[in-house]
């Protein structure tokens, strides 16, 4: 039986061969471990084991720190590695926190692709490294954001008058004191978080008035407005200045029209309040540029909806690439989860408890958060192929002959069975708000209303000749009863019960220039002029079809 | 096996053996090695890489407010802090008897589980306890204390901010 | 007449005791000492306690690499390893939903050696579910189920349905989203005799699939409780029930007289060229070897010398520990290469689709795939108590222990390979391009497709292949020939279709980039 023999023999060889491969593999050739025998402390070579950041409240335990090792609770300076460079300086202890609160990834892993989550199977992958501050939605809700147009004047305030020289805001500007006492003015960099004085114009100029010397300049006192932008500007400060900068791009794009982020918003569209937490194993990458990112994806989304989401009904972002790439930052950062009662930040609890809204209130970021994604930054209106068309409500022609209960009501009720909301609700806007956004659209407009002294209804006209005449004229357009087409529902309840007899009279004799709906006071190449009795039968017409009939 | 031509030798009977069987040896000692191997690999499996505790160095921010002499235990660890005039100084909490957390109080340290007694600088006044509680590695930087539980600084070592 | 001794001196007895202890302790663990002789090797089997269970002589037949190929040592051996490196692994994991995964992670990552053991332990448990289907074979191919084996048959059938429990058990343990939904269906597979209770609508009074899927799952969703009853019937209930049976199989094989061989494999061993050829005994022995009992029915020789049988010590254990040795560098080489499986999370929100069971499964996801009750239990209990009943109607005696022995032979298995393969091969084929009585007749009874479905239409169409093979050659062996090797062409062909061209709703797919994405 000698082949037994061999085969036991030749069996075992291979055996004892495959085993210690298995062993080498893994006690010399792992990455961690070169890493580690790489580095040398302040006491020579560390020693080389796998090191983790354990938080049970938390749920972390993340060995990213067997590779970057420097970021180990207790760990200093060590030098070797690229590897080995500690983490930047931030407002919460890694070794506390961990490494996946922030960053993602998957902690328990302990080869480099596993960590950095970009295996198969592992749903939530590492951020990019430029988009970082995106962790902080994990737990955080920046409060009080405007819309970019204001937020970049605030920044540019306080760049133009120069706090820069004094104050420190994220490690830029600040003076230190010759005779070394410290700087002259406090770091601002988390004023939104921990509060300013709110006396700092005064004690500013009443400084300017005492001291005399170089410094005297810089204390001018500052115009109103110039102060309101500063107090923005401190308001945002809180130390994720790139993320408020996000979100501001975002706040101008119009996405709460559709979308509900922390409970406000449209429903058009799905909530976003897991939008960053996407699981790159779901997604469809096919013609989406940049590979299997989840950022890639994002940003095509962005750019063309219907190419990545069959059926989407969401307007391309009308943003050049930065915008786009703002607007990924920001929807990465929306990854909010369960936390335990410990790590809630102060302000979810003041969005959640205290109903503090997360926009600033004013109405031109309000307009851009909810109105702009279908109106158009502009209140021109919006265009698109395969949508119903989106009115444009800034229209000088609406505004000069629109009455406030009209848009106002509209604000409020929006257009039941159409896609304009009603946003008087919890998920939706204050009254006070959306007075401020009826206040902007006045003033984007750049009109004032024409004084109109006849009551609400004082038509009288005769409907069945009406009927004749919008049957002939308008239906086109309008639909047949008004139902609506390429141009508004005219047999809207809202519409009809909050516009008056002069509204309608003059927007059928005027109509609004540079859209497809003629002045028909004035004649055309295909029809004739209508005269006032034909309006008002026209006007009458339609106040018959108020309550839907025909 | 040979076969003996001559003597009808029943094979019941001790044969010569008339070389050794190197080949049934060796295959069996070459088994009996990889499963040394493997026993070897398999043994150093129960001993965990990492421990799922929490570290043992942390690092942590003294109030303002810290009277001398006035203990300070981080939640959820077992070391008091102290800050005097002459700088920063950890103590142990862990009882040198049988493990028990002591509780820190006015006149030095009590454990509730054998009743041993502590004196305020670690000192063993009472009790069963063997050996004082030992003073902690303490190092402080920018404000920050980093206090490592699992190194011993000799008694009275104190660091100053 | 007392020679002249010393006289006692008990310390010097201390002394000089004490000094041979340790030889003695030796002596006294291995008594037989050294196997140099026959009788030695013979001893050495016979008086130790892990080893008794082997006779003390082996026919040379059945050491033979072809007789055997090693599969039933090598099914033991794939227990081995998965008992060893199983309780390894108990050190670490942790049976409960909400740290199953992180624990399997950890092994993963951090455990030293962890990766290399569960890998090992998986390869090792597919390896015994192959290994055990092989030797089930062998052994049918090789008539080695004839009297005086058919019990062992049936214990054999036995351990093949534990075997399939220990894997199915251990499946759900990591918990992760392959788990979760295999699980998922395969228990709702156990509840498929709703599918005629339904319809006859006496669910209410008499359900037999409920309180299945019930007993299995403690609770009416995939959780907490499955996953510890699963873990309790995985790591101790049925490893003991499968020693038990293993105890009784080995046995078995014992005192039905070794492996079986033909009538004429003494004939054909003297042909062949050996080594070890014992001449006949000069004398006929007083007594051949020490006999613990008079045992009725086979041993491996009553009544004359024992020809052509060399010592178990040591050429049957050269040949369990070589195969033993070979199993373990395969399920090595498997764990160095390639990582035992781990998806996502478990997460009952979101269905895996497809959701596949185990891949020894596939064959019966498929069938389930036409009908639950079918596919989940009436298929397989039809080819259970067919493969059970095999020894009690092929009582013939032609062809016992040779490789397609009896009337047929290779030519009728070759001929039923070509059938089997293709009757499967076309019935799918049919079934996957044109549908079936559902999609052309939408209001048909239930049942009616309970009755008539690929499955047992390909079930009839075997059965009725092997009645024609049984009238054919005029032999029950022949029957048994064609059903059995059409089993397997069957068993194959649906476990293929099911893992390589089933996608997402089960739909039929040529390859998996041809699958719709979310």
């Amino acid at each position: 039986m000698k082949k037994n023999k061999y085969l036991l023999l030749i069996s075992s060889l291979l055996g004892l061969g495959l085993l210690a491969a298995a062993a080498i593999e893994e006690n010399y050739f792992r990455e961690w471990r070169r890493i580690q025998e790489q580095a040398r402390g302040e006491s020579g070579p560390i020693p080389v084991q796998l090191r983790q950041i354990v938080n049970p409240a938390l749920k972390a335990a993340d060995r990213c720190v067997s590779c970057h090792v420097s970021m180990a609770p207790g760990e200093s300076m060590l030098r070797g590695a690229e590897m080995l460079r500690p983490h930047k300086p931030v407002v919460h202890d890694p070794a506390e926190y961990g490494c996946t609160v922030c960053h993602g990834g998957q902690g328990q892993a302990t080869e480099k692709d596993d960590a950095h989550g970009r295996v198969a199977f592992w749903p939530e992958p590492m951020l990019p490294r430029e988009m970082s501050w995106a962790g902080c939605g994990t737990c955080h809700v920046p409060l009080g954001v405007p819309g970019e147009k204001p937020l970049r004047e605030a920044e540019l305030a306080f760049e133009r008058l120069d706090c820069y020289a004094c104050h420190r805001v994220e490690g830029r500007g600040g003076t230190i004191r010759p005779d070394g006492g410290g700087m002259e003015g406090p770091d601002l960099s988390f004023a939104g978080l921990r509060g300013y004085d709110a006396a700092w114009h005064e004690k500013h100029v009443k400084k300017a008035e005492a001291e005399s010397g170089a410094w005297r300049k810089s204390f001018a006192p500052v115009s109103a407005e110039d102060q309101k932008r500063l107090e923005m500007f401190l308001r945002t400060r809180t130390g994720a200045s790139a993320l408020v900068r996000a979100k501001s791009v975002f706040l101008s794009s119009g996405c709460l029209g559709c979308h509900r982020v922390n409970g406000v918003g449209g429903d058009d569209g799905p909530a976003l309040d897991a939008a960053g937490l996407k699981d790159p194993g779901r997604l469809n990458f096919t013609g989406v540029p940049g590979g299997r990112q989840v950022s890639a994806w994002m940003a095509e989304h962005f750019r063309s909806p219907v190419s990545v989401v069959a059926g989407s009904q969401m307007p391309p972002a009308a943003l050049p690439e930065e915008g786009i790439r703002q607007l990924t930052f920001f929807t990465l950062s929306l990854r909010a989860r369960e936390l335990p009662e410990r790590y809630v930040p102060k302000d979810r609890v003041r969005a959640a408890r205290f109903g503090e809204r997360e926009f600033a209130t004013d109405g031109e970021t309000l307009y851009g958060a909810f109105c702009s994604g279908c109106h158009g930054a502009d209140g021109m209106g919006r265009r698109l192929a395969g949508l119903a068309a989106f009115p444009g409500i800034a229209h000088p022609d609406f505004l000069s002959i629109a009455p406030d209960e009209l848009i106002l009501r509209t604000l409020e009720d929006g257009r039941p069975g159409r896609r304009m909301p009603g946003w008087l609700k919890p998920e939706g806007l204050r009254p006070e708000e959306i007075r401020a956004v009826a206040a902007y659209l006045r003033e984007l407009g750049g009109t004032t209303r024409q004084p109109d002294s006849r009551p609400a209804r004082w038509v009288a006209g005769v409907a069945a000749r009406g009927r004749a005449l919008f049957e002939r004229y308008c239906t086109g357009c309008h639909g047949p009863s008004g139902k609506g087409g390429e141009g508004p529902a005219l047999n809207n309840k809202v519409l009809l019960a909050a516009a008056t007899d002069t509204y309608l009279v003059e927007t059928i004799r005027r109509g609004r220039r540079g859209t497809a709906m003629a002045g028909f006071a004035e004649p055309a190449p295909v029809r004739p002029a209508l005269s006032q009795a034909d309006v008002e039968a026209i006007v009458a017409f339609l106040r018959s079809l108020e309550g839907g009939k025909s | 096996m040979t076969t003996q031509a001559t003597a009808k030798q029943s094979r019941l009977d001790p044969e010569p053996m008339p070389r050794r069987d190197w080949l049934g040896l060796g295959a069996l000692w070459t088994m009996g090695a990889s499963f040394l191997f493997a026993a070897v690999g398999m043994m150093r499996l129960p001993k965990a890489a990492v421990l799922p505790s929490p570290s043992k160095k942390f690092k942590v921010a003294l109030p303002e407010t810290l009277a001398a002499g006035e203990p300070f235990v981080p939640p959820g660890r077992a070391v008091a802090l102290f800050r005097d005039p002459e700088g920063v100084y950890a103590i142990s909490l862990v009882c040198t008897h049988l493990g028990c957390i002591v509780k820190p109080g006015a006149e030095g340290f009590e454990c509730p589980c054998h009743g041993s007694r502590f004196a305020p600088d670690g000192e063993v006044r009472k009790g069963p306890a063997p050996k004082p509680l030992p003073w902690l590695k303490v190092s402080v930087s920018g404000g920050v204390v980093t206090v490592d539980e699992g190194a011993v600084a000799p008694q009275g070592t104190k660091v100053s901010a | 007449m007392m020679p002249a001794t010393e006289p006692k001196d008990a310390l010097r007895e201390f002394r000089q005791n004490l000094r041979a202890a340790p030889k003695r302790m030796l002596e006294t663990a291995f008594r037989s000492g050294p196997p140099r002789t026959d009788r030695s090797r013979s001893t050495f089997v016979f008086g130790n306690v892990f080893l008794h269970l082997h006779s003390v002589r082996t026919h040379r037949w059945s050491l033979r690499w072809l007789t055997t190929a090693g599969l039933g040592i090598a099914t033991l051996a794939a227990f081995l390893i998965t008992l060893v490196t199983g309780v390894l692994l108990m050190f670490y994991y942790k049976p409960y939903p909400d740290a199953a995964y992180q624990s399997i992670k950890d092994i993963h990552f951090v455990v030293p050696t962890g990766r290399f053991i569960r890998n090992i332990h998986r390869w090792a448990a597919n390896g015994m579910v192959i290994a055990v289907i092989l030797h089930m074979a062998r052994v049918f191919y090789t008539a080695a189920y004839r009297r005086p084996r058919e019990f062992n048959w049936l214990i054999g059938m036995a351990l093949l349905v534990v075997t399939l429990g220990l894997s199915f058990t251990g499946y759900l343990l990591p918990w992760d989203q392959l788990a979760y939904w295999a699980i998922t269906i395969g228990t709702n597979i156990a509840q498929s005799p709703r599918e005629i209770t339904d319809a006859l609508g006496i669910t209410e009074y008499f359900d037999p699939g409920g309180l299945q899927r019930l007993l299995l799952l403690g609770s009416d969703t995939v959780g907490a409780e499955a996953l510890i009853r699963f873990y309790l019937l995985h790591v101790m209930l049925l490893p003991l029930v499968l020693a038990a049976l293993l105890a009784v199989h080995f046995w078995r094989v014992r005192k039905d007289g070794g492996l079986a061989r033909p009538a004429d494999a003494d004939e054909i061993l003297a042909r062949e060229r050996h080594e070890e050829t014992y001449p006949v005994f000069a004398e006929l022995p007083q007594k051949t070897y020490h006999l613990a009992a008079i045992v009725r029915g086979r041993t491996p020789a009553v009544g004359r010398g024992p020809e052509n049988t060399v010592p178990s010590m040591p050429h049957l254990f050269y040949a369990e520990l070589g195969v033993l040795m070979v199993t373990i560098c395969i399920c090595l080489l498997l764990s160095i290469c390639w990582d035992a499986p781990l998806k996502e999370l478990a997460n009952p929100n979101v269905p895996e689709n497809p959701a596949k069971a185990p891949w020894y499964f596939l064959g019966l996801q498929e069938m389930v795939s036409f009908s639950a009750f079918m596919g989940g239990i009436g298929i397989p209990t039809i080819v259970l108590a067919g493969l059970g009943l095999i020894p009690y109607l092929d009582r013939e005696s032609e062809g016992t222990g040779r490789w397609f022995g009896g009337p047929g032979g290779w030519p009728l298995v070759r001929f039923s390979l070509v059938f089997g393969f293709s009757a499967a091969i076309l019935i799918e084929a049919f079934a996957i391009r044109f549908g079936w009585l559902r999609e052309w007749f939408p209001n048909i009874h239930q049942l009616v497709i309970t009755v008539l479905n690929p499955g047992t239409v390909l079930t009839a169409v075997y059965a009725a292949f092997s009645i024609g093979a049984m009238r054919r050659y005029n032999s029950t062996r022949a029957g048994a020939l064609a059903l059995f090797t059409c089993f397997l062409c069957g068993f194959a062909v649906l476990t293929v279709i099911g893992t390589y061209f089933r996608g997402p709703n089960w739909q039929f797919f040529w390859s998996p980039s041809d699958w719709p994405v979310h």
